[in-house]
């Protein structure tokens, strides 16, 4: 990042492909549509370059992008509601980005059938909880971490990753019911 | 459900798009910048700010009971103020060590406690001497231009904390703005504190004080704008 603002460009692609992927897999839980994610990533570095000034140096980038993502996603959500609200047909895209494959430091190869069961429940959780969900439990930030993400108080993320983990294991067991 | 969390996060991360146009056609023109260096920014602010409520008070004049007031309560509602000031726009503008962004929270927590605080030590703690005006709460509507000057003097200190925070807060934009705002408001509340000669309550309480809560409300209003990337 110091390199960055200091105007190597090679350090931002260095940054993009550090980042990017973890955080389009964020955008991906988040906005449900691969297109979508893929519009807000692109978004969301827009941003961070014309804010670059705004970094602190030596400050640790991430948490700060992932903020901006985070906002990028909340206000996108605002102008066009319904584009969170994808037609059925288009789910099997967001199970088509994220596989359920190992990703090389895995021994065991993961149940794509449990995978694309546990995205759909994801994807029935109420923004809040589904957040709270994809930070804490599968990108593996902090409580506080999440909260600084989402802009709310260590209290209020605790709260909302237990009842998103209470509800999406609920949807989980109800799926496994109904088959 | 463990295993389920972790076959989705142990899941391949997606590959991203490559650059928009957009995007790659700022890097091409990519050059340094200059980054934020928070601590010299509430420096600035500070001083800025300061030689610009001292101006205030030089053109509006000191209040002619000055020598008549306890001089112990004149300086601790003086540095009262003071705190009031410098402790909002601290937590405003200066992250923690490792981060980019300020602590929104105890920001959001100093604005509260700010807005709440000045108008109740004003309504309990007014002492006035021989010279010292009173309007009361009749004609409290009268004391209407401590309130725009109080504003007028958090002016600054908003503007310059907006300034220095232009596209940094993508979370907590509305609650650090109205901690500037407070802060400024209590700056604002100095500024009331050496010029205006009114001590009855609710002037003191509710328009000296209730210059903090204002100036926190209006700057919350306004700032968030300018500060989201």
């Amino acid at each position: 990042m110091a390199r960055y603002v200091d105007g190597d460009a090679v350090a931002f692609r260095e940054l993009y492909a550090a980042v990017a992927p973890r955080l389009l897999g964020y955008l991906m839980k988040m906005a449900k549509s691969r297109a979508l994610a893929d519009d807000l990533l692109q978004q969301t570095f827009l941003k961070v370059h014309r804010a670059r000034s705004a970094y602190v140096r030596g400050a640790d980038p991430l948490p700060w992008i992932y903020a901006i993502a985070h906002r990028t996603f909340i206000d996108e959500t605002r102008r066009k509601k319904r584009a969170v609200v994808q037609p059925a047909e288009e789910v099997p895209e967001v199970a088509a980005g994220i596989t359920g494959e190992p990703d090389g430091t895995r021994d065991e190869p993961a149940d794509p059938e449990l995978t694309k069961a546990a995205l759909e429940a994801l994807e029935d959780l109420p923004t809040g909880q589904r957040e709270a969900v994809v930070l804490t439990k599968l990108d593996g930030k902090s409580v506080a971490e999440a909260a600084a993400i989402a802009g709310t108080t260590v209290g209020a993320m605790k709260v909302r990753a237990h009842r998103g983990y209470e509800a999406l294991r609920k949807l989980l067991g109800a799926r496994k019911e109904a088959q | 459900m463990s295993d389920v969390l972790d076959s989705l996060s142990g899941a391949r991360a997606p590959k991203p798009p490559p650059l928009s146009p957009a995007l790659a056609a700022e890097l091409d023109r990519l050059g340094p910048v200059k980054t934020r260096r928070p601590l010299r920014q509430l420096a600035t602010l500070a001083g800025i700010s300061l030689v610009y409520a001292a101006g205030l008070v030089a053109m509006f004049t000191v209040r002619g009971d000055l020598d008549e007031l306890p001089m112990p309560w004149l300086v601790a509602a003086g540095l009262a103020w003071l705190l009031g000031f410098v402790i909002p726009c601290y937590l405003a503008l200066v992250p923690r060590p490792g981060q980019v962004m300020p602590r929104w929270g105890w920001a959001a927590v100093s604005a509260v406690v700010a807005s709440i605080a000045f108008v109740v030590l004003g309504l309990f703690v007014h002492p006035s001497g021989a010279h010292s005006k009173y309007l009361g709460w009749e004609h409290l509507p009268k004391g209407h231009t401590c309130l725009e000057l109080g504003v007028a003097s958090a002016l600054v200190p908003v503007i310059a904390g907006a300034l220095f925070l232009r596209r940094a807060l993508p979370v907590g934009s509305r609650w650090v703005a109205a901690a500037l705002g407070a802060g400024g408001g209590c700056l604002g509340g100095l500024v009331l504190h050496l010029h205006c000669p009114i001590t009855d309550a609710p002037h003191v309480g509710l328009v000296h004080g209730g210059v903090v809560l204002v100036s926190a409300l209006l700057s919350a209003a306004f700032v968030p704008r300018a500060t989201e990337p």
